[in-house]
């Protein structure tokens, strides 16, 4: 019995590709089924070749499948683009649907040639056309009636033709377990934008960088209502230090960018470094450099946001796999970084970022602590408050300004223990190794984020593994016999110790990344002297589909 | 009040900057501002150096980036009266493109440009506003661009507080200060401050000679096309309130504004189930 279908659409921009495969696939999520989408699109308006693939199952599905039951092609060139993905059961929607004819017949525009393809695939899935109408009410609501109630035709038509003449090619419809009642469909760039909010930022400046946008639009639409400040800023140079002044000031802020922006960025990542003012930096990955493909997916970024920025200071690297993790790290980078008082980069790509996933909901009511700020109530308007008193810690308490009794300078130049600025040997070597005890504390904190084994405690082969390849991971270890999988949700301060302990019960460890040098297999034996020889690189900007992992590896 | 820290300044005998930093001290001692209440955004350069000699609140940035955090530090708190220092390389070279969009948006900022024409803390290099033709150790044969001009570019950007002073001209120069400081929304106020190291040619004779004071003489700092006119002048230089007009501030536009700045929101309890 069929437990999950795969299906896809793809057609030149312009055609409403995307927002196709959005209402089809929040359809999809409206008949209680676990549903994966991804898209792929090329970095112009019109023309090109935009698709959108759908998994849906009634279990868990967390990545998309490489096989398709079903294509539409709507500009004629998908089946030979997709040639691979194609097997004798898939059904192609293509010069077999006449969509033009079905729309016009319909009394619709050229527009909804999409719409038609939407009804006709709901037939073949066996979904229901209603939830499809209902679906394409909701996302069309500012549109109109009489828009909608067009559209409603044309499904009706596409779903009609379907019908009667695709009869012996339905597939069987999937039954799903329950209602979706407690999950919801989002992507990884909304869960990151809510985890934020939950975790009291306040401010978030962006300048619009692909695949780092849908953050600022999401946050944007959603300020009034979460009580945020949102400001689209000149230039991410702008952005960061913006940030970094309203962090000094007391206010949680978050900037978002990929690769470039983030290029921009590292004068102002030093900045909030010596000036040890809270900041959190995302940086959705995309291939590069320079301007590369920017609205497809990387990770080899790793190394470059580990070490971004000149000279030494602490900062933490977090690498969320899904969009729960985006969640929760994010909510987590805003306190740690305020907690800290250091930057947090929280490092994602294009894959998790724009992909839909369906998660648990997130818990509605959320408490945050304030930390480091300081009592100044006691103290006398006269002296400076010793902003950066060497302590066991490294952490110093924070007055912000306003505060009376707490007048400091905070200062990017080296600077004493009273933030003025200073050359002095002692006092350098002091503060260098002040920010550097900090480091020890964040290993040691009950909230730090430790490498995850999923799978059997011991197993033949070990896979490796940080960020957005988590999900694909995951789907491809149901189909791997003795694997595990160690997952890496954050990455620096690397986390030996932890991942030492983990691999113990390993047999053959294999690391899987999506850039060309194997950054984190770079990155373990820097850290633990450990050689990993067995390596799954994927560069194309492409994520790993869980079937290319089940074929390498078994 | 308060005005100094112990660590005395390091600017040259005679430099503007120690001028510009008493009428600063004068203009908050009228307006009773104490060193808590106000905060200062400095970059990098000779008159950013102010940091360490200065009591108040600081913020001691990058080059050239002092206005973005000045501004952040405004939306996190527009209780703060936030008033950056800064030189004309920074503000009109490497942080030009600050300057323009937070002019634009009415940021409420007081930006006091120290402009000695020079780049003087890299040993006197031509800066955007240094005159085209002269000789510096960057331009050995003379400078090819022709000057930047702050107030024109001031006005035309929809700053709504555009004024000149002079460092050699205190009790002028505090008045400016106080006008800048009592005015919400982006204030410039570019001083034209000598650089007796390495500015020969500027000095404060040449300078006393060839100032004049529009205020004085009439002006109306309502009259946008006159102010620009004004902005214009190369062979006398005005000094005085160009420009000002009454705006609504950049964070009083934001969709979340509320009596309560965002560094005095509650964070404690947060309920996000209006947005899933």
């Amino acid at each position: 019995m069929n437990t999950s279908f795969n299906w896809k659409i793809a057609g030149a921009a312009g055609e409403g590709i995307k927002k196709a495969g959005l209402i089809f696939a929040k359809t999809c999520f409206k008949h209680g089924l676990s549903v994966h989408g991804y898209t792929e699109y090329p970095s112009l308006i019109r023309g090109g070749h935009n698709t959108f693939q759908i998994h849906a199952s009634s279990a868990d599905v967390v990545a998309p499948g490489f096989q398709l039951d079903v294509l539409v092609d709507i500009h004629g060139q998908a089946k030979d683009i997709h040639k691979a993905e194609i097997t004798q059961q898939t059904v192609i929607l293509a010069d077999n649907l006449p969509l033009s004819d079905l729309v016009k017949q319909a009394g619709g525009s050229a527009k909804m040639k999409n719409m038609a393809a939407l009804g006709a695939s709901c037939f073949l899935l066996g979904l229901s056309l209603d939830k499809l109408n209902q679906t394409l009410a909701e996302v069309f609501a500012k549109k109109g009636d009489e828009i909608i109630q067009a559209n409603h035709k044309v499904t009706q038509a596409g779903y009609n033709f379907a019908q009667k003449n695709f009869k012996n090619q339905a597939k069987p419809p999937i039954k799903a377990n329950g209602e979706n009642k407690d999950k919801v469909f989002l992507t990884g760039n909304q869960a990151l934008s809510y985890g934020a909010i939950a975790g009291g930022m306040k401010l978030y400046a962006a300048y619009p960088m692909t695949p780092a946008t849908s953050i600022l639009h999401t946050l944007a639409a959603k300020a009034k209502s979460a009580n945020i400040t949102v400001r689209h800023a000149e230039d991410e140079i702008g952005t960061a230090n913006m940030a970094i002044g309203a962090g000094f000031a007391g206010v949680r802020s978050m900037v978002a960018t990929s690769g470039g922006g983030f290029s921009l960025m590292t004068e102002a990542l030093g900045l909030a470094g010596i000036t040890e003012t809270p900041l959190v930096i995302v940086n959705v990955m995309r291939p590069g450099p320079a301007s590369g493909m920017p609205t497809w997916s990387s990770q080899g970024d790793l190394l470059y946001v580990i070490h971004a920025s000149q000279d030494e200071f602490p900062r933490i690297v977090l690498t969320p796999g899904d969009p729960q993790e985006c969640f929760q790290l994010s909510k987590l980078a805003q306190n740690l970084a305020e907690k800290y008082q250091l930057p947090v980069i929280i490092l994602t790509d294009k894959y998790l970022g724009e992909s839909y996933f369906t998660i648990n909901k997130p818990a509605s009511k959320h408490q945050n602590q304030r930390y480091g700020l300081a009592d100044t109530k006691t103290l006398k308007n006269d002296n400076p408050f010793p902003r950066y008193q060497d302590t066991d810690t490294g952490i110093s308490p924070r007055s912000l300004p306003g505060q009376l009794g707490g007048v400091h300078l905070c200062n990017s130049y080296e600077h004493n223990q009273l933030g003025y600025a200073t050359e002095d040997s002692a006092e350098r070597i002091q503060q260098v190794n002040k920010r550097a005890k900090k480091i020890p504390q964040i290993l040691k904190d009950p909230d730090f984020i430790k490498p995850i084994l999923y799978g059997p405690k011991t197993a033949s082969q070990t896979l490796i593994s940080w960020g957005s390849n988590k999900s694909v991971v995951l789907q491809a270890l149901k189909s791997l016999k003795s694997t595990n999988f160690i997952h890496f949700p954050l990455v620096w301060p690397f986390p030996a110790q932890a991942f030492q302990t983990l691999i113990k019960g390993s047999q053959k460890l294999i690391t899987l990344e999506c850039n060309s040098t194997a950054q984190l297999n770079q990155l373990i034996t820097q850290q633990t002297g450990l050689q990993i020889k067995d390596k799954l690189l994927k560069y194309d900007g492409r994520p790993f589909f869980p079937e290319e992992i089940v074929s390498k590896l078994s | 009040m308060k005005r100094a820290t112990t660590i005395k300044p390091t600017w040259c005998p005679g430099c503007g900057n120690f001028a510009i930093l008493g009428a600063i001290n004068q203009a908050l001692d009228k307006l009773k501002l104490e060193p808590h209440q106000v905060t200062f955004v400095y970059d990098v350069g000779c008159s950013s150096n102010m940091a360490d000699f200065a009591y108040a609140y600081g913020f001691h940035g990058l080059h050239g980036r002092a206005l973005p955090a000045a501004a952040g530090i405004k939306l996190a708190n527009f209780k703060l009266p936030v008033v950056a220092i800064i030189g004309d390389g920074g503000c009109y070279g490497e942080g030009l493109n600050h300057f323009v969009t937070l002019a634009r948006g009415n940021h409420d900022i007081l930006v006091i440009s120290h402009n000695n024409y020079l780049y003087s803390l890299t040993t006197g290099q031509m800066s955007p506003t240094t005159k085209k033709g002269h000789q510096t150790p960057s331009t050995p044969e003379g400078s090819i661009e022709e000057p930047f001009n702050p107030l024109a570019n001031a006005i035309i950007n929809h700053a709504t507080f555009v004024a000149r002073g002079f460092a050699g001209n205190i009790p002028h120069l505090t008045n400016l200060l106080n006008q800048a400081l009592n005015h919400k929304g982006f204030a410039l106020l570019d001083v034209l401050q000598p650089c007796v190291t390495y500015n020969k040619d500027l000095t404060y004779d040449w300078y006393r000679k060839n100032i004049y004071d529009i205020n004085k003489q009439g002006h109306d700092p309502k009259d946008k096309k006159k102010a620009l006119e004004l902005a214009y002048q190369t062979d006398k230089l005005p000094i005085g309130v160009f420009f000002q007009e009454q705006k609504p501030a950049y964070h009083e536009q934001v969709s979340n504004f509320s009596d309560t700045p965002l560094a005095q929101q509650d964070i404690s309890n947060i309920d996000i189930s209006s947005l899933l």
